[in-house]
């Protein structure tokens, strides 16, 4: 570097390689045209050209970012604007997956805010740009640009969790993420500032190539920095201890936040602590392995047993995210490249899942989105036939349940566990997945007995309640049980014909909700049965992963 | 007509999909004779392919159908698997006599299952279970297989919690579930073992490049760990020690589901497994001890249960179990074909003995308690003779095919080579005396003595006279029956395993055993046979045609199957329950559960409670800051050691 | 530089430039004081001032570290603007109300976190002491002085923060702008008050205490 600074002018510019952020760009231009329209107009603009503009905004930088992937694959991965950030397979990977998962997060949060009646561009703005942070994450080469794109990310989602501010939960989990983020950040800044002061930089190949040309015999001020690292990482991957806010915040945020928020939130921080670890500090492996097999372990254990007893339906996936986070960090504990492909490809599964789960649970929470306990999905299959359907789908994928996705996520990384020789792990992860298995499928169980059929007590009275404001928003929804076709391969399994005349509750599927479940759904199962392009495309990602 | 043969698992599926698109429009009784028709097709198919298959010799036999590449090659990590059929001997006989077996007992579920609320539910189950072990059974690899596995184990789950109603319902599926998940850890992690040490996972035996025929090849440690890993998952799906008190609990399930399911097809899975890794099983002698000592063990375990039981369901699981049992037996000591045929005969006697259960079940409103019952020969003439064939077939008495195949077994197991062998035929002898003598009791107490159901007063009244069961019940009976007897000449004795038909080569290559018996005695082997099922009969009839209520011979030990259940809960239940709940209570309890207390308390002293929440904060953060600790700790740790 | 044993003191030996030492010694006293005492503090205006103590502290470590510009800046960006702003909130809340930290909502707590933040940075010291720091890698965005014949005389400390500013961190110097623009749309969004709408209506098994909402304004600050 100091070479470069000699040699070059005084006045040096920049060449920025556009293509490699223009994604970024997408999303950010979007929440920034969407801000300033909505403003300059007297009247509210109407929800339905926000979110349209939203979709195209993630769908351009969709298509920007696999011109990315294909720029890439034919001209190689190389670093841009100065070495700040870099393109790579491993940074259109994620960008392709935020993304979809915000093309997906955006129709649910639709469908949300007509039910809730809340106006206003900011939800689709603060999704834009946290996903923004997400893309940043994924495609940063530098601990600074990390830690950037994690503010962004976490920043939005701080807001987003509070959005429903007629719900308390909803302030109360935005202050606990908020508190807990900004702990979270000064311990991973000050991780930074320790590898900083050990290798003398900031850039994540630089500090490849320090540690690869200097072996540094008391490094334990680097390795203090990587621990800080890790904590802060762990947080916002929601990894066990660092797991304590994921319930409250899981619970008490508006449900497609929260599926936002599991899908995107681990997204960029898996990414960002992949990238990290494996090419950065891929020389300490020895050194952090043991560590985050501790961790994992524990996410395991922790995620699947205490979801267990779990009566709240946001909780319980809540705490199975823990149990997913666990198996993506054994990816990461087999430090090869394979470990990485198998993280990604679970990132993309969960990503899905996640959405889809909370996008039925949002619907299912009724107006006002408070009511997720259990109980409220007995039977659930005779009034929702296709929302049971869904749902059921996407719990057995999560239970790693063949031909899904999520079976071959768990394989991916349990086979680069077993690569590894990380037998151990393997052992433990798949004994988590059975526990895990039980109260997936407990729900699925739960949905598809007639309501009340064992004399629960709590599971009478809670289906009367909510007339009035749903009659409101049932004119812009579909009608119950004739959800968009595009659901019609997907939850096989599920799609008993119900009768419809029952004392049906006045349950309304937003169209676009539907739209979204129908994605997620199709993503599940088409690329469950063919997993074929997605084992491709994550391979691909960690083949240039080293720039 | 072989290359098409994924359109044998695939008629089912059809049968499927239109049940869970229209199966309530279609409603009863068509959803029933859809999916009976559905099934039929495809045992029909399977005959045409069975008979192309007869058609070739030798290696031409195997025929591996690529379906479509499923996951196709990945450069450097090398991992391949195709959607692809193994269309051998060995897989075409499981394939006929699952999809023969599914049609009999579709048939009767159109009886059995008149009038339930869920009749088109149940028939959508059945379709997807039978399309599920038919890939199982003619999957290519052992991802293939993987899958109907766990396709039978989830439809097995719905069924058994079929009447969900009930809570015994409803917790046997768990139970169901539970012990199979654990099981399937074993079939995941041969998997791996497998792809790791050969890079690939397709079976392709007799060098077709799979990892079948590299078996040679692979360290003798690996055979071992890669068979014993795939017993554990065999135990499990086909309910061997310790892992079988599912089974029993299985029988909440309707019957035709335990007669399918728990007793016909699904259960012989785990010995369809051991027989299709039989190249690489017969070179680990570690193994082959493990699996015949389980299997002879499970044999006489469960049928000394099975003399003790009331219900009669449950009498008919432990039987299943035992004759498991003596499958493995048959695995461990390298008889597959023994093994082989003992599953169909088996198929055939048990699943008829399930159905004139059911039948008698039906007959009597729901009665299931074998003291309940008694003199039903003179009102179910049709159920009655049609059960003492089973009964006769599955005690080996000659000329039945359940002597035949027993006698398979057991000859098996007295020409053994290896010491512990002979032990072996001495248990599985005294397991036939058990088999003998509980069957007979179970006839003895259902059909013959007094009317006791008359004494029996249901809601004030006395039941009304039992019936016989309408005629798509009593036609699979008749069938099965036929089958029953007859059996046996699909492999009679006259040379160990003799194989008439070489209906199973050359999957299993020349005989394990360069050890043959003289015709001599073999004949005299036979005799044994046939005089310890008689005497065990006779002990039984002698017994029970008198008195019913013998305490001395129902010890609570075996009533309560060896107390397995209770210590399997005190050993495994109550320590997972209590870790669950530690784990919970580190949440729930010690975090939130500190501060609910402690908002109890300020709400009740008055002040704010927004420092409680702050309280939660504070909380987290410490927990986040334990971790920190360790993780801070464990560099120093490093840093210091260095 | 030399690699010793753990507790080989080396570090500790006062170096030849003692001013710096001691000025170094003198306001790492004051940053850490500061620090304390803002947590410690009862009244929030004096918790905001001793802010200030810390930030002029670390003015001061800047200016030891020649970063003449960044020192400045320190001083007018933070303690000029940042804390003001701070002090306004407070007296806009009202200055008379304290903060009783003495009551003590979860038993033991204070006590572990005192424990638990003192094992940490006896951790980090240990895990620091006797390795290899400073490693002798030149920062990514230059020297200061280029010229090592000619120490101080050499390109203004200006210079180097806004070469690398435009170049090295021209990235990271523009996402920026989206976090301070996410920061502000959050903030408006926070400060909203609710309209009328659908009420949440909670499960009756929930477990969850109910709790207060933390006013919105503690956020956005």
């Amino acid at each position: 570097m100091t070479a470069l600074l000699a040699a070059t002018p005084a006045h040096l510019t920049v060449k920025i390689a556009y293509l490699s952020i223009l994604p970024m760009l997408a999303l950010l231009g979007g929440a920034l045209v969407i801000l300033v329209w909505s403003s300059l107009l007297r009247r509210p603009l109407e929800t339905v050209w926000i979110t349209s503009l939203t979709v195209l905004a993630a769908t351009a930088a969709l298509v920007l970012s696999l011109m990315q992937y294909f720029d890439v694959i034919h001209h190689g991965a190389h670093v841009a604007i100065d070495g700040a950030i870099v393109s790579d397979g491993f940074s259109a990977f994620v960008a392709v997956l935020v993304s979809a998962a915000v093309v997906v997060a955006a129709l649910v949060g639709d469908g949300w805010l007509q039910q809730e009646t809340i106006r206003g561009p900011e939800f689709h703005v603060l999704v834009l740009v946290s996903a923004s942070g997400a893309m940043v994450m994924g495609a940063a080469n530098d601990l600074i640009v990390v830690f950037l794109g994690l503010e962004i990310l976490s920043i939005a989602l701080y807001v987003l969790a509070a959005f429903n501010a007629r719900r308390r939960q909803s302030g109360e989990a935005a202050l606990k993420y908020f508190v807990l983020g900004g702990f979270s950040s000064a311990v991973f800044l000050y991780g930074i500032a320790l590898v900083y002061g050990s290798t003398g930089t900031t850039n994540l190949p630089q500090i490849a190539s320090y540690l690869a040309q200097n072996y540094v015999l008391h490094n334990g001020m680097l390795l203090a920095g990587l621990a800080l690292l890790l904590v802060g990482f762990g947080f916002k991957a929601a990894a066990v201890p660092f797991h304590l806010w994921t319930p409250d915040v899981y619970q008490g945020s508006p449900s497609p936040v929260t599926g936002f928020m599991a899908a995107v939130a681990k997204v960029g921080a898996f990414a960002a602590l992949l990238r990290v670890f494996v090419s950065s500090f891929g020389l300490l492996r020895a050194d952090w392995q043991p560590a985050v097999w501790v961790i994992a372990v524990a996410s395991l254990l922790l995620g699947a047993s205490v979801a267990l007893v779990q009566r709240d339906i946001k909780r319980m996936l809540a705490y199975s995210s823990i149990n997913h986070a666990g198996f993506i960090l054994l990816g990461l504990q087999a430090g090869s490249t394979k470990g990485v492909e198998g993280s990604l490809y679970y990132l993309f599964a969960y990503s899905f899942l996640a959405l889809g789960s909370f996008a039925v649970i949002s619907v299912v929470g009724g107006p006002g989105d408070g009511r997720h306990g259990l109980d409220r999905y007995r039977g659930l299959a005779r009034r929702q036939p296709w929302l049971a359907g869904a749902l059921a789908l996407f719990l057995v994928a999560q239970a790693g349940i063949p031909p899904t996705t999520g079976f071959w996520a768990k394989l991916e990384v349990l086979q680069a566990a077993a690569g590894a020789h990380s037998y151990a792990l393997a052992v433990i992860a798949m004994l988590s997945a059975v526990i895990a298995g039980f109260f997936y499928l407990r729900v699925v169980v739960l949905m598809y007995s007639p309501a009340g059929a064992t004399g629960d007590g709590a599971a009478t009275g809670t289906i009367v309640d909510t007339v009035e404001p749903a009659r409101a928003v049932g004119d812009e929804g579909e009608p119950v049980g004739v959800a968009p076709g595009g659901e019609a391969g997907s939850g096989a399994v599920a799609l008993l014909e119900a009768d419809t005349g029952e004392s049906a509750e006045p349950l309304v599927i937003p169209g676009t909700t539907g739209i979204a479940l129908a994605l997620c759904a199709g993503a599940t199962v088409v690329l469950g049965i063919y997993p074929a392009w997605l084992t491709d495309f994550a391979h691909q990602a960690t083949l240039l992963f080293h720039p | 007509m072989l290359s098409h043969a994924y359109l044998i698992p695939l008629l089912p599926l059809a049968g499927f999909l239109v049940l869970a698109l229209f199966g309530r429009r279609i409603g009863e009784p068509w959803a029933g004779w859809l999916g009976t028709a559905t099934v039929a097709g495809s045992f029909v198919l399977s005959l045409v392919t069975y008979g192309a298959l007869l058609g070739r010799t030798g290696s031409g036999r195997e025929v591996t159908d690529v379906v479509y590449n499923w996951i196709p090659a990945i450069p450097h990590s090398g991992f391949q698997v195709s959607a692809s059929l193994l269309v051998d001997p060995l897989s075409m006989t499981m394939v006929l006599f699952v999809t023969g077996i599914s049609t009999l007992i579709h048939l009767y579920s159109i009886g059995y299952m008149d009038g339930d609320g869920d009749f088109p539910k149940f028939f959508l189950y059945l379709n997807l279970f039978v399309a599920s072990m038919l890939v199982l059974v003619l999957g290519g690899n052992l991802l293939m297989t993987f899958v109907g596995w766990e396709g039978v184990g989830v439809c097995s789950y719905w069924l058994i919690s079929f009447w969900f109603g009930r809570d015994s319902a409803a917790s046997a599926g768990k139970k169901a579930f539970l012990y199979n998940r654990v099981a399937d850890v074993g079939f995941l992690l041969a998997m791996f073992l497998v792809f790791e040490r050969t890079g690939t996972l397709s079976y392709g035996s007799a060098g077709g490049g799979g990892f079948l025929g590299q078996a040679a090849s692979l360290p003798p440690s690996t055979r071992t760990a890669v068979c014993l890993l795939l017993f554990l998952a065999a135990a499990g799906k086909s309910a061997q020690f310790p892992l079988f008190p599912w089974l029993a609990d299985a029988m909440e399930g309707p019957t035709p589901v335990s007669a399918l399911i728990h007793a016909a097809t699904m259960v012989t899975a785990g010995v369809y497994l051991m027989c299709r890794i039989g190249p690489l099983l017969s070179l680990s002698h570690t193994a082959q001890l493990v699996v015949s000592i389980v299997g002879v063990g499970t044999a006489f375990v469960a049928a000394s249960i099975g003399c003790a039981q009331q219900d009669i369901k449950k009498v008919l699981a432990y039987s299943t179990v035992s004759q498991l049992g003596y499958m493995f037996l048959a695995v461990g000591t390298g008889a597959y074909e023994a093994a082989i045929f003992l599953m169909v005969a088996h198929a055939f006697f048990k699943g008829l003995l399930f159905l004139g259960a059911g039948s008698v079940i039906h007959g009597l409103h729901d009665e299931q308690d074998l003291k309940r019952m008694g003199n039903l020969r003179r009102y179910m003439k049709l159920t009655f003779w049609t059960v003492s064939v089973g009964v006769v077939a599955i005690a080996g008495i000659p000329p039945l095919s359940g002597f035949f195949a027993k006698g398979d077994v057991l000859d098996n197991a007295f020409a053994g080579s290896l010491f512990p062998w002979k032990v072996m035929w001495a248990v599985g002898l005294a397991t036939a005396l058990l088999t003998a003598y509980y069957m007979t009791r179970l006839l003895v107490l259902a059909f013959l003595g007094d009317d006791r159901w008359k004494a029996v007063v249901d809601g004030g009244r006395a039941k009304k006279d039992p019936h016989e069961s309408p005629w798509v019940m009593t036609v699979p009976l008749v069938v099965l029956a036929v089958l029953a007897v007859v059996g046996g000449a699909l492999n009679l004795p006259g040379h160990l395993s003799f194989d008439p038909l070489r209906w199973l080569a050359p999957v299993f290559g020349p005989g394990a055993f360069e050890e043959h018996l003289s015709g001599s005695s073999q004949w005299v082997l036979g005799v044994v046979d046939a005089l310890v099922a008689l005497v065990g009969a006779g002990v039984a009839f002698r017994l029970w045609s008198r008195e019913t209520e013998r305490p001395a011979l129902e010890p609570a030990l075996l009533q309560r199957s060896w107390y397995l259940d209770e210590v399997t809960d005190a050993t495994l239940g109550r320590p997972g329950q209590a870790l669950a709940r530690m784990a919970a209570s580190f949440d729930t309890r010690v975090i939130d559960g500190a501060v609910t207390g402690v908002a109890r308390l300020t709400r009740g002293a008055g002040s704010g409670l927004r420092r409680v929440q702050t309280g939660y904060v504070r909380q987290y953060a410490l927990g986040i800051t334990v971790g920190l600790v360790v993780l801070v700790g464990y560099v120093t740790f490093l840093a210091v050691a260095r | 530089m030399v690699p010793g044993a753990l507790f080989h003191f080396s570090w500790l030996k006062i170096p030849a430039n003692r001013i710096d030492f001691l000025t170094f010694v003198f306001s790492a006293a004051i940053v850490l004081v500061g620090a304390v005492n803002v947590v410690r503090q009862r009244n929030p205006v004096l918790a905001a001032l001793s802010l200030v103590m810390t930030l002029f502290g670390v003015a001061v470590l800047f200016v030891e570290q020649q970063a003449n510009f960044l020192a400045a800046v320190q001083i007018i960006v933070y303690a000029g603007a940042i804390v003001v702003l701070f002090l306004f909130v407070i007296m806009f809340l009202g200055v008379d109300r304290e903060e009783s930290i003495s009551e003590e909502p979860l038993r033991g707590q204070r006590f572990w976190a005192y424990l638990l933040m003192a094992l940490t940075f006896v951790g980090l010291l240990l895990a620091g002491l006797g390795s290899r720091f400073g490693s002798g890698v030149p920062s990514v965005a230059g020297t200061l002085n280029d010229n090592p014949a000619h120490p101080r005389s050499a390109t203004p400390d200006v210079v180097v923060l806004g070469k690398s500013v435009f170049t090295t961190y021209l990235f990271a110097f523009e996402i920026t702008s989206a976090l301070l623009v996410i920061a502000v749309v959050g903030a408006v969004v926070l400060a909203r008050r609710p309209g009328a709408g659908p009420l949440a209506e909670e499960d009756d098994d929930e477990v969850e205490v109910e709790v207060e909402t933390a006013e919105p304004e503690e956020v956005s600050t």
